[in-house]
C-alpha cells in the first residue's frame, strides 16, 4: 500500500464518520462543530486530488464561513438545543438513503453494473451513436493510459475560463448577481424589526383575528337559528 | 476502472462521496431541526464537489470545466446557507420553533 492508499483510507474514514456524528447526535452544537472537521476532511481528500486550490477554498469558505454562520444559528435558536433529534419519518428516510447507497455503489463501485443506453427503447434514440468520450466535446483520459499531471498553470487557465466569453463568463456574472441578492434578502429577512413596527404589526393582526372570528360565528349561526337567536347571541 | 493516481482507483473517490451523499440525504429526510437539516444539505453539496473533482482530475485535468463547477457549487452552498440560516432565525424568533413538522401556517 501507498501512503496516499493509507492516507485516503483515514481521511475518509474521519470523514463519514464525523457525517454520520451530524446527523444522528442530540447536541446541536457538537454536530456543527463535527461538521468542521467533515469539511476539513474533504479539504484532505482535495489535497489528495493534488488540487490546491479547493482545498484553500474548502478551509476559507466551509470551514471559515459557513459553519461560523451555523454556528451562529445555533447559538441564537438556543431552546431548541437537546430535543429528539430524529422525527416520524426516521426509519423510511434511512431505508431510501440505504437504497440509494446501494444503487450508486453498483453503478460507481468495482463490480460495476453497465448500463447500456443504446439497448433502451426510448434512450436509444437520443443515447445511441453517442460514445462517452464525446459527450461535452471533452477529450477523457482513455482507461489504460497514465493520468496526465494537473497543468502548472491551473489556476490561471480557471481564471481565465471564468471570464472567458466562450466559456464561463456568463453564469460567472449570474452567480455574482446571485450572491448579490441572496446576500440583500438574508439580511432582509433577518433584521431585527423595530419594537413599533412589532406592536403594530401585533395590533393589526389581531384586528384580523376578531374579524375572521366575528364572521365565522356570524356564518355559523345565522342559517340554523331564527332571528331573535341571533340577535341575542351578538348581544352576549 | 483503470484510472488509477498515486495508487488510488478513481472508484475509491466515487464510494466515500456517494456515502457521504447518503449520509447528507438520511439527516435532510430525519433530522427534527431544521438547522440540523442545512447541515445535511451542505454535506451533500460537498460529496457533490468531491465527485466532480474527482473526475475533472482522473478524466480531464487540462479543461476547466471541473474546477468551474465545483466553484459554483461552492457559491451557491454559501448562499444556500446564507439564506437558510436568516429564514430559521426569522421563524425561530416569530414561532419559538424551528422543528419542520410543526411550521404549517402556510398549509391551505
Amino acid at each position: 500500500m501507498t501512503v496516499q492508499q493509507v492516507l485516503f483510507i483515514v481521511i475518509s474514514l474521519v470523514v463519514l464518520g464525523a457525517a454520520l456524528f451530524v446527523v444522528t447526535t442530540r447536541n446541536l452544537f457538537r454536530a456543527a462543530l463535527m461538521m468542521m472537521l467533515a469539511f476539513f476532511g474533504i479539504a484532505g481528500l482535495f489535497v489528495l486530488l493534488e488540487i490546491g486550490l479547493f482545498a484553500v477554498a474548502q478551509v476559507l469558505i466551509y470551514i471559515g464561513a459557513i459553519s461560523i454562520l451555523v454556528i451562529f444559528a445555533v447559538m441564537l435558536t438556543r431552546g431548541m438545543q437537546g430535543m429528539v433529534p430524529r422525527n416520524s419519518q426516521a426509519i423510511g428516510a434511512a431505508v431510501t438513503a440505504a437504497i440509494i447507497f446501494a444503487v450508486l455503489l453498483l453503478i460507481l463501485g468495482p463490480l460495476r453494473v453497465t448500463i447500456d443506453l443504446a439497448r433502451w427503447p426510448v434512450i436509444s434514440l437520443f443515447a445511441g451513436n453517442a460514445s462517452p468520450r464525446e459527450v461535452g466535446g471533452i477529450a477523457w483520459t482513455p482507461a489504460d493510459r497514465a493520468i496526465p499531471p494537473v497543468p502548472e498553470t491551473y489556476i490561471a487557465d480557471f481564471g481565465r475560463a471564468l471570464v472567458d466569453l466562450n466559456q464561463y463568463l456568463l453564469p460567472f456574472l449570474l452567480i455574482a448577481f446571485l450572491v448579490d441578492v441572496v446576500l440583500a434578502g438574508a439580511i432582509f429577512i433577518a433584521r431585527q424589526r423595530r419594537p413599533a413596527e412589532v406592536i403594530e404589526e401585533r395590533r393589526l393582526r389581531a384586528e384580523e383575528d376578531a374579524e375572521e372570528a366575528e364572521a365565522m360565528r356570524r356564518a355559523s349561526a345565522s342559517p340554523a337559528l331564527p332571528e331573535g337567536a341571533v340577535a341575542s347571541a351578538v348581544d352576549h | 476502472m483503470q484510472n488509477v493516481l498515486n495508487g488510488i482507483p478513481l472508484w475509491w473517490y466515487l464510494v466515500v462521496s456517494s456515502a457521504l451523499f447518503c449520509i447528507g440525504l438520511y439527516g435532510t429526510l430525519a433530522r427534527k431541526n431544521a438547522i440540523a437539516l442545512l447541515m445535511g444539505v451542505e454535506l451533500m453539496l460537498n460529496a457533490a464537489n468531491i465527485n466532480l473533482l474527482a473526475f475533472w482530475r482522473y478524466l480531464a485535468p487540462d479543461t476547466a470545466g471541473g474546477l468551474a463547477f465545483a466553484a459554483f457549487v461552492l457559491v451557491v452552498a454559501a448562499a444556500e446557507a446564507a439564506v437558510g440560516l436568516a429564514l430559521v432565525i426569522s421563524v425561530y424568533r416569530t414561532t419559538r420553533s424551528i422543528d419542520p413538522e410543526t411550521l404549517d401556517q402556510m398549509k391551505l
